[in-house]
């Protein structure tokens, strides 16, 4: 615990260097404005942001994506609460009763639970991160094979299951992602898979053109098509934010809780992020809350349950991120990418090689949140302005930091033409309602879990059930299984329950 | 529902389905030389479009033979979505999306014909053309506003990734190269 402190300590003396400082703040009001600007979601504000790290020392660079990450989860709230537009899936649930609580003319009060919500979740869930790493690095490090092997399967297990879409379509895009991971020369045998003769292809496909491509060039396409049309926003008097008092926060101490240990847990999970995180912690509210019949006419609660989630899921996501070399969300590969960009493999041995820049992490995160705080008590007035920003001259922006972006990572031009085409596929992807994260995920975990599962087939003599006769990775793989089946087994429920009611 | 209607929806799976086919059949020809009592290079690819066929092949009988086609197995963010939106109604959506799929489809052509252009006009020139013209495109018409996003971006990027993040942008081939070269000199871009 001392050695944490100290090297958390270490960790702050890095995040308070002026230049660490100065990133830290880029990152927070880029977080913010990516978060309330239309046609700009969390994921593609942070990809967007990766080749500007390209030329940065690592702390700095990690220190910028993460500030983002942070207030991504944040801004959003603002223009839910008062003009009714949630900036991505996260806020939907703030509508709720964020909304209606304008409405009654409490804009200011709804603004200050946002804020306490956020900082308590995302402080909260920031210390768990910290002491939490440490410990399940350990863990990590008794892992052989085919632990790692069940891990990643049971991360991609999540993601098709807690996904958005059907789950016959999450796989399809989940399968998608781990062939395109096959592209290129393989390291044991040196055969060529998938390259159809192009040299370029022989080194593999970037999953970092799949991520830039799907997220952002495929998410301006589908703008395209709709044609770039903003829904006019509501005239609101005046934007200020009202703290509230001790005596009213304690009162919903519960919810704070609930909505803290939702996020944390939901984080901890790969492929669940705080979307998942908002959802739940409002449907728990909206089952065990002290006051769950008023959930949606506009109280606190309502409002307290989904924010504080959506920020402490940062905290829950970075552990897997650093501890074992996981991403469990968008945002957090993302992060993975800058790691591996300069040198740098995240996973158990971390906290002994380079505890500075992971103490370094963690300390933006505290005090990415009080900032992000700051700036939200300040200038919420003038950060939803960009509202009225025109959706396409951002749009045209865009698709120019996805091409440089592509083209700086190996200065060339095929893997531009290579996101255009993963930015026609992304469009397909979300026209046809396949989504993009299972399939982003794949091309990340694919080598990993590839690399993983031909180890143990080679240490085991070809047998597969190692994977189920080890208690560690037999019990995570069991609960994978369990997680993959149990949306089938949720649907059979539910037609049975109809076509009891029905008769 | 109408057989025409079921075809259509079964479209995508049958095309993922026929690619995955021949993917499979393009990995059961890879070169190597196998080694005694190993899995060759070729087992995960094979394995994953074997999993891949199977999902499209079920998706299609269901969607083809199932009495009712549109009740899925959703995601568990999916059903929460939908059990929300029963309850509240309110998911901040306006009316339904309009679709414009001849302006998509320029959209599409025109960041192409950029990318295919860029070696040739160089950076500089080939990204005002194409900001202006893709905010334009996007239905915007306050031109003098189009004219300084455009070029003021264009400076402010070549200026970024040449100067500070030293990413070496295609300049282009001459004539248009002198444009890319004259401002790297005026920006201090060796």
């Amino acid at each position: 615990m001392d050695g944490t402190l100290q090297q958390l300590a270490v960790g702050f003396g890095h995040v308070f260097e002026p230049v660490n400082l100065m990133f830290l703040v880029i990152g927070i009001v880029l977080g913010l404005l990516v978060a309330v600007l239309p046609g700009l979601t969390l994921v593609m504000g942070v990809v967007l942001a990766l080749p500007f790290t390209y030329n940065m020392h690592v702390i700095p660079a990690i220190i910028l994506l993460t500030a983002m990450y942070v207030s991504g989860t944040y801004a959003g709230a603002w223009t839910s609460i008062l003009f009714r537009v949630p900036g991505e899936p996260i806020d939907v649930p703030l509508l709720w009763d964020g909304y209606p609580m304008a409405r009654k003319g409490d804009a200011a009060q709804a603004l200050g639970w946002t804020l306490v919500s956020a900082l308590a979740g995302g402080l909260v869930a920031a210390t768990v991160m910290v002491l939490l790493a440490k410990p399940v690095a350990k863990i990590a490090l008794t892992f052989s094979t085919p632990e790692y092997f069940a891990i990643l399967f049971f991360g991609l297990a999540s993601v098709v299951s807690l996904g958005g879409a059907s789950l016959a379509n999450s796989l399809i895009s989940l399968f998608a992602g781990l062939l395109i991971a096959t592209v290129g020369v393989d390291d044991t045998y040196g055969a060529h898979r998938f390259t159809f003769g192009v040299p370029l292809l022989s080194d593999g496909i970037d999953y970092l053109v799949v991520m830039v491509g799907a997220y952002g060039l495929g998410e301006v396409f589908l703008r395209l098509e709709q044609g770039f049309k903003s829904a006019p926003l509501e005239a609101v008097k005046e934007i200020k934010t009202r703290l509230p008092s001790l005596s009213e926060i304690w009162s919903r101490k519960m919810t704070f809780v609930r909505g803290s240990l939702a996020g944390i847990i939901i984080g901890l999970v790969p492929g669940a992020g705080a979307t998942v995180a908002s959802f739940l912690s409002y449907g728990i509210e909206s089952q065990y809350g002290k006051r769950r019949k008023e959930m949606g006419t506009g109280i606190a609660e309502g409002i307290i349950a989904p924010q504080t989630a959506a920020t402490a899921s940062v905290g829950g996501a970075i552990i897997p991120l650093v501890t074992m070399g996981i991403p469990g969300s968008g945002a957090t590969a993302i992060i993975l990418g800058a790691f591996l960009l300069h040198g740098l493999q995240p996973g158990p041995q971390v906290f002994a090689t380079s505890s500075n820049i992971i103490y370094a992490m963690f300390a933006s995160v505290f005090v990415g949140i009080i900032i992000m705080c700051v700036i939200g008590y300040f200038a919420t007035k003038y950060m939803v302005k960009v509202l009225e920003f025109p959706e396409v001259i951002v749009s045209a922006y865009v698709v120019m930091c996805c091409i440089l972006g592509a083209f700086a990572a190996r200065n060339n031009l095929t893997d531009v033409w290579l996101l255009v085409i993963f930015g026609v596929i992304g469009y397909l992807f979300e026209r046809f309602r396949f989504p993009v994260t299972p399939l982003v995920l794949g091309v990340i975990l694919g080598p990993l879990a590839e690399s993983a599962f031909m180890t143990t087939m080679i240490s085991f003599g070809n047998d597969w059930t190692i994977f189920f006769s080890r208690p560690i990775s037999g019990t995570l793989m069991a609960v994978a299984i369990f997680t993959l089946i149990y949306p089938v087994i949720r649907h059979m429920r539910h037609q049975r329950k109809t076509l009891k009611s029905s008769k | 529902m109408a057989a025409g209607t079921r075809l259509a929806r079964t479209l995508p799976y049958a095309i993922v389905g026929a690619a995955a086919c021949y993917l499979y059949y393009i990995a059961m020809n890879f070169e190597f030389h196998r080694r005694a009592g190993t899995l060759g290079p070729d087992f995960w690819p094979k394995a994953i479009l074997a999993l891949l066929i199977a999902t499209c092949a079920y998706e299609i009988g269901r969607r083809v033979f199932s009495r009712s086609p549109h009740k899925e197995v959703g995601g568990v963010l999916e059903e929460l979505v939908e059990a929300s939106a029963e309850t509240h109604g309110n998911m901040g959506g306006t009316a339904a999306a309009e679709s414009h799929p001849w302006l998509l489809a320029a959209g599409m052509a025109l960041t192409a014909l950029y990318v295919f252009s860029i070696q040739t006009l160089g950076f500089t020139l080939a990204t005002a053309t194409y900001l202006a013209l893709f905010i334009t495109l996007g239905g915007y018409r306050r031109w003098g506003v189009i004219a300084a996003t455009s070029v003021l971006g264009t400076l402010l990027l070549l200026f970024f990734f040449m100067k500070v993040v030293y990413v070496s942008l295609p300049i282009g081939e001459a004539p248009f190269s002198a444009v890319t070269l004259f401002l790297m000199q005026v920006m201090g871009i060796r």
